[in-house]
């Protein structure tokens, strides 16, 4: 499937990134603020992940 | 990372939620450039916490307060052009549990930068204490990713992501009391868990200054605990000074094979953690960013600065109110 999707993919040349560029294209941009938020909501659910390597624990009650 | 600039990024959340738990947490972060391929970053939290919340106050009549500290940097080092590898190291410290996180990951971009491909991985020795016994006990996690980030036309870019953790050891809450009896005891989770999230993720350019967020995570564990998340955001330049963003997360899970609200004659595995039962939850989020033209009082041009609100209410009757307030300045470029 990934080999299908890179198949079918166009390749952006640099001088035609302008709106790829901007900081809402971006993943995690702001990682203090994703921090924050993964961290909350693991504390309150049973799932956590999704977002690169994990922090460590802790004794969020 | 915007490799050319330094920054300095500090924020204040404010955390309360239904269980009476309130938490004050300010964060900083700093990246610095040290030469054209090397950067480090560090960062500080601290969670203040004020916890009246039921798995405090059975003891602890008023409340209890309690200050979680974290801590951690990360060297990044570009390797090549297209190659950059970042280790780091976090520590968390507070009353009855500590965390000590190593952590590495590497990224490659390809096709004219068009593709990237990354992977890492972390351990973590976690320790909690058995308040209030003296006894701790420890935790080891291992945990690894990596993610395909691929963009499909001028305007739009996807990313793919794969993560497994394997947590052995100490993992039930010492604060948290089942309900065995009719006595409320400490209870007894499974010392071994697999966990598996898989994301799919969307970035879309949209006309008039509007992009478009969509983030999908599904999970699943050998606890028995499957969840799926979609969140789905819109932001739009109201000015070029000031951008505005609105999302929704959506979120529901099952429940762990071992829970029930009430336990009864002698089970293997009972627990008093209400994460982990079946329930739906809703994010709410709004945020402004404003990014003024020239210097602001003391901020350097290019400074901007966060105001956030986020709402979440899930079917267990659970809420929680999230706001947040943060600077970011620029340091300098190179």
């Amino acid at each position: 499937m990934m080999g299908l999707l890179y198949a079918g993919c166009a390749t952006v040349q640099p001088w035609q990134r302008g709106r790829l560029a901007d900081p809402c294209m971006t993943f995690d941009s702001d990682a203090s603020r994703v921090a924050y938020q993964t961290h909350w909501e693991e504390a309150r659910e049973a799932s956590a992940g999704g977002f690169g390597v994990q922090s460590g624990g802790c004794g969020c009650k | 990372m915007d490799w050319a600039q330094d920054e300095l990024n500090v924020q204040v959340h404010s955390f309360q939620d239904t269980r009476d738990a309130t938490i004050i947490s300010p964060t900083i972060d700093l990246a610095k450039d040290f030469t054209d391929r090397t950067s480090l970053r560090v960062k500080f939290g601290l969670d203040a916490i004020s916890a009246a919340s039921d798995s405090c106050v059975r003891c602890h009549r008023p409340g209890a307060n309690d200050t979680r500290v974290l801590a951690g940097a990360s060297l990044i080092r570009k390797l090549s052009d297209d190659t950059k590898l970042t280790v780091g190291a976090e520590v968390g410290h507070e009353k009855f549990y500590q965390s000590t996180t190593v952590l590495a990951s590497i990224s490659k971009n390809l096709n004219k930068g068009n593709t990237t491909v990354a992977g890492g991985y972390s351990f973590s020795l976690n320790r909690p204490q058995l308040h209030p016994s003296q006894q701790t006990e420890n935790q080891f996690a291992n945990d690894a990713y990596a993610s395909l980030t691929q963009t499909l036309t001028k305007s739009t870019i996807a990313q793919f992501g794969y993560e497994i953790a394997q947590i052995n050891g100490y993992q039930s809450s010492p604060f948290l009391r089942a309900l065995l009896n009719g006595e409320r005891v400490v209870g007894v989770s499974p010392d071994s868990r697999t966990r598996q999230t898989l994301t799919v993720r969307l970035r879309q350019a949209l006309p008039l200054d509007s992009y478009l967020e969509t983030d999908y995570r599904h999970y699943l564990d050998n606890w028995s605990i499957h969840s799926n998340s979609l969140q789905v955001g819109l932001s739009h330049y109201v000015t070029r000074q000031l951008l505005a963003n609105v999302s929704y997360r959506w979120y529901q899970q099952t429940g762990a094979f071992f829970y029930a609200p009430e336990y009864f004659g002698n089970p293997q595995y009972f627990t008093g953690d209400f994460r982990f039962q079946p329930f739906d939850s809703s994010l709410y989020s709004g945020r402004l960013v404003l990014t003024p033209r020239g210097r602001v009082l003391w901020l350097p041009a290019g400074a901007a600065l966060t105001a956030e609100y986020e709402y979440y209410r899930s079917t267990t009757g659970f809420a929680a109110a999230i706001f947040t307030g943060g600077v970011r300045i620029p340091l300098g470029t190179r």
